[in-house]
């Protein structure tokens, strides 16, 4: 809608409240509202897609104490005076694949996370789907990468050693009438969209592939291309072959404050020391527009949805093998994702997530009315799916903006700046394809660059003991013989493996860092068993008492010394 | 070379079933996950052990031991830091794969006898809520760190249930100096012996606050409160009932589950109301030459009885010959949560069958009948009867020709 039509729209609905301008591309909505979900919706009414415009909300919220970002609670130099080529800000998956893919260049890459891990908000808190994009229109950037992206997974995963499955996926309708409706539909995408893997299959054929879905689907979208992997697993992995490939991770360093000088960015400020990159490459999630803002070049912003995933015992895996959800009579509303149901790499059904609009960008708790919510509407795509299944649940807070699609471009004010901002859903399956992307751009911003000669884009992971044949296990043991003491028997994890964790390109020694690598601690006892196990084997390895070693963060106490007089066994 | 019996779980069933089956003559290989025999026990440095089975009280290490001694100087095989990766019926027998430091390998056994222990319920089975930072422990947990690490879990913590282990690290961690706020229980009634009530709550002046539960978690590293509800019979919070206690730890102590993945695999069938294998009057499971004993076939309180089923287990497995079932059920009927076992086999002999069972409420005055048709077994007279309190009887089944059925007449609630 142009500014005229809104602002008397927004007049008619709101009075004087709120305000609307309009200058280079940027529409800025201000006023004061103690409701959330009000903002939410002033600032979607400002969209305008069809003119390109961001919408940048400066409406004061006043109904709550918004709380500052976290940050770590180290205080060091360790990074001052660094001059890297390349500063990336964030260690999700975007960031964890531009920089991989900038390793094969001879350039300085430095990428800063404020967490203790890379993944640790919206790249490790999804449900890992590999989409196929049935539901992305051409026109957007999420539909630009989304076909490319999809069809790089096979080899990314192989490259990095990371567990990846093609299930395919199955959008069910109980509806026979709407099955004219949906070929329509579904041609549309493959002549018009490019989306060329969908084809309609019919009630019985998905009762024969799953037998548990709900008896009364009359036909389904199958998208042979969807699939899904590990998406912390991934985000670890493209770090570690960037590390091995000689980019540095700094984890626990936060980006505080930006010195920008003749529209260039001359040193950022974080707790360990200011850095003087030559370039900066914004992925810092829902922080991404708190960057922007540090770096003078703001023009879009960030509303936190978060959701919320139930994960649920393996015992129950043989309810479905592929990814599947429900379907309504709602396709224009693409963002408000009632979830679905997914069958792991690891074997685990996970259900959700669900969308809930939030000022909080890093509350990460969890509530039993998601939980609710997803299994009442889940259940009816597989009825025999039940919450006595569950065996943890986690929330994520995705990061989309209010034209709901990504932010690729470069900086529009600020010269030695990238911004790879606003990314939501399907983020994870089009990161590798904007990486390559990205690292274009910074590779043609930074000029006479080299590649390397020795670049190595093979990672080689943990080996996982559990998936291999007695005698290939035999044989690793018969080496190492850690591989046969068998430390979290819920998932089968040696402590031989664990110490290789220790020993990975990117050492995290916390209980969680070890978790997100390896698995002790994700089936049905939850660590009740291998937590102390993991906890001394990583005191060990570290050369400290059991009372420092971390569940992730850095005030994340696991124990507060010796008991009294206590000597450990 | 192939074995009579292989015992899976080195812990007090085990040890107890690996000693008879050996004295009955059964060639016995036992198998242990862990490096050193002994299971929980090893971290229950408190008394009360062995009450009933040698009339004194005895720690967890103490009562262990006793074991461990006669089953090392019987020399029965076995294998320490062995992880069982599978169980595969073979023709005439079971092939057993595993795990150790010395690679992957397997052995054959004409029996099993599982004996894998139970674990703890964690804090997303029982529904709480809120962000996942460190401090969350299961009783079992920080008793590990308690007694095996000698490190101190928490300084300042809640206790959510009033099951044993709660009860007993209610106490322990006092002693270590620690401040126990309080223990919740969602439940109306507490979920523990009541000598652990008086012995555990009362001496340490650590109060107990009934029908009230933990739903949420706060902190995002180390935690720092627990919101607290009322629960109405149903046991669901009650709105506008939250209060929020500071504390930097949460320990667990909300029911255990036996251990049965092992079972399931071989295709054993469950009893969902003990989550035990469902079993006959020699503990054999529903899979011919498969049986289960101690905490993996129900829950018990004392471990006492533990020992006792790894008994009955490990002879019947020593005695094992395929043979043809005729099977009755015993089925728990009005007033019980359940009984073990839950069938008989009329071609064994039933003269003294011992039976498992607890209680679905607690009851003043009441009467057990066990009944095969309209012929009564058992007619038993109790003074109360608590579900905390696991009840056995040995009861003379000979008579028996049809399926039978147990059940609680209350005379006084």
């Amino acid at each position: 809608m142009n500014l005229k039509k809104l602002e008397k729209e927004l007049r008619k609905k709101y009075g004087s409240r709120f305000t609307v301008s309009e200058s280079e591309g940027v529409r800025t909505v201000s006023g004061e509202s103690g409701d959330w979900n009000e903002i939410i919706s002033v600032c979607s009414s400002a969209v305008d897609k069809k003119h390109g415009v961001h919408v940048v909300n400066d409406i004061k919220f006043t109904g709550a104490p918004v709380p500052a970002m976290r940050l770590p609670s180290l205080r060091d130099n360790a990074l001052d005076g660094a001059q890297p080529d390349v500063l990336i800000i964030g260690g999700g998956i975007s960031g964890a694949s531009i920089a991989r893919e900038l390793s094969k260049w001879d350039i300085d890459i430095l990428l800063v996370d404020k967490e203790s891990d890379l993944a640790m908000q919206a790249s490790g808190r999804n449900d890992g789907e590999v989409h196929p994009g049935i539901d992305l229109s051409k026109g957007s950037l999420k539909h630009k990468y989304i076909i490319r992206g999809n069809r790089m997974y096979g080899k990314v995963c192989e490259e990095l050693n990371v567990p990846f499955k093609r299930c395919g996926q199955y959008v069910c309708f109980e509806q026979a009438y709407l099955k004219p409706v949906i070929a329509i539909y579904t041609l549309k995408r493959k002549l018009i969209d490019g989306i060329d893997d969908s084809v309609l299959i019919s009630g019985k054929e998905l009762k024969k592939r799953e037998p548990n879905f709900n008896k009364s689907f009359k036909f389904a979208i199958y998208n042979p291309m969807a699939g899904c992997v590990c998406p912390y697993g991934l985000t670890i992995a493209y770090g570690e072959n960037a590390v091995m490939n000689g980019a540095k991770i700094s984890l626990n360093t936060a980006v505080t404050d930006m010195k920008v000088e003749n529209g260039k960015i001359v040193s950022v400020t974080t707790n360990r020391g200011i850095i003087r990159p030559k370039i900066v490459i914004n992925a810092a999630g829902v922080f991404a527009e708190d960057i922007a803002k540090m770096a003078c070049d703001r023009f879009y912003s960030i509303h936190p949805r978060r959701g919320t995933n139930s994960i649920l015992d393996k015992k129950a895996g043989g309810l479905m093998s592929s990814i599947a959800s429900i379907k309504k009579l709602e396709f224009s509303n693409s963002h408000t994702k009632g979830g679905g149901l997914l069958n792991t790499v690891h074997g685990n059904i996970l259900a959700g997530p669900d969308a809930v609009e939030t000022y909080e960008k890093e509350n990460f708790a969890t509530h039993r009315e998601s939980i609710q919510n997803v299994f009442g509407k889940q259940k009816g795509t597989a009825p025999a799916l039940t919450e006595r299944d569950i065996i943890t649940y986690f929330t994520g807070v995705r990061a989309p903006n209010f034209e709901e699609d990504f932010v690729i471009e470069k900086g529009r004010k600020t010269s030695n700046l990238i911004h790879c901002a606003c990314i939501q859903s399907p983020g994870l399956t089009t990161a590798p394809a904007v990486a390559l992307d990205i690292e274009k751009m910074a590779v043609e911003m930074l000029g006479n660059v080299k590649k390397k000669e020795n670049f190595n884009p093979i990672r080689k992971g943990v080996p996982v003991l559990r998936d291999m044949s007695p005698e290939e296990r035999d044989a690793l043991i018969k080496q190492n013989p850690d591989y046969g003491e068998i430390v979290c028997r819920c998932e089968e994890i040696s402590k031989g493996e664990i110490i290789d964790a220790l020993n990975s390109p990117l050492c995290v020694p916390t209980v969680d860092g070890i978790k997100k690598r390896l698995r002790p601690g994700m089936g049905r006892c939850q660590g009740g068993f291998c937590s102390p196990l993991v906890t001394k084997i990583i005191a060990e390895h570290q050369g400290i008492p059991v009372s420092q070693v971390r569940k992730s963060g850095a005030d994340a106490v696991i124990t507060y010394g010796k008991t009294k007089g206590g000597e450990s066994l | 070379m192939k074995y009579d019996a292989a015992v899976i779980g080195g812990g007090p069933a085990g040890l107890a079933a690996a000693i008879e089956a050996h004295k009955n003559g059964a060639k016995v290989i036992l198998i242990e996950r862990e490096a050193r025999l002994g299971g929980i026990l090893k971290q229950c440095i408190h008394d009360g052990f062995g009450l009933v089975r040698f009339g004194k009280k005895l720690s967890g290490p103490e009562y262990a031991e006793i074991f461990i001694d006669e089953f090392e100087k019987e020399n029965i095989e076995s294998l320490l830091l062995t992880f069982v990766t599978g169980i595969k019926k073979t023709g005439d027998g079971f092939e057993i794969s595993f795990v150790n430091r010395s690679g992957a390998d397997k052995i054959e056994s004409n029996t099993i006898i599982l004996a894998t222990g139970c674990r703890e319920r964690t804090a997303k089975q029982v529904s709480i809520h809120g962000t996942r930072p460190s401090g969350v422990f299961t009783a079992g947990t920080a008793q590990n760190f308690t007694n095996l690490l000698g490190e101190l879990p928490v300084k300042k913590c809640v206790i959510l249930g009033s099951g044993d282990i709660g009860l007993i690290m209610a106490r322990r961690l006092t002693l270590e100096g620690a401040q126990v706020l309080g223990v919740y229980e969602a439940k109306p009634t507490p979920s523990g012996l009541t000598r652990n009530i008086h012995q555990c709550l009362h001496d340490y002046d650590i109060p107990l606050y009934l029908s009230h539960t933990v739903t949420k978690v706060f902190g995002d590293d180390r935690l720092t409160a627990v919101e607290i509800s009322r629960v109405d019979e149903k046991m669901q919070p009650i709105p506008g009932t939250e209060t929020i206690v500071e504390c930097d730890g949460l320990i667990l102590s909300v029911g255990l589950i036996p251990e049965n993945e092992l079972a399931e695999s071989l295709g054993v069938k469950l009893d969902p109301a003990t989550k035990g294998p469902s079993c006959d009057g020699s503990l054999m499971t529903g899979i011919e030459g498969v049986f289960s004993c101690g905490n993996a076939l129900h829950v018990n309180d004392l471990v006492d009885y533990v020992s006792e089923s790894g008994e009955q287990a490990g002879r019947a497995a020593a005695h094992y010959s395929a043979a043809k079932r005729n099977y009755i059920s015993l089925k728990a009927e009005n007033g019980l949560l359940y009984m073990v076992p839950q069938r008989l086999d009329l071609e064994a002999d039933n003269s003294a069958v011992t039976v498992y069972f607890r209680s679905r409420e607690e009851l003043g005055k009441c009467t057990l009948k066990i009944k095969c048709g309209e012929k009564t077994i058992v007619e038993k007279k109790y003074q109360f009867m608590r579900p905390p309190e696991m009840e056995r009887l040995t009861v003379d089944f000979s008579g028996a020709d049809g399926d039978i059925t147990a059940e609680i007449e209350v005379t006084e609630k």
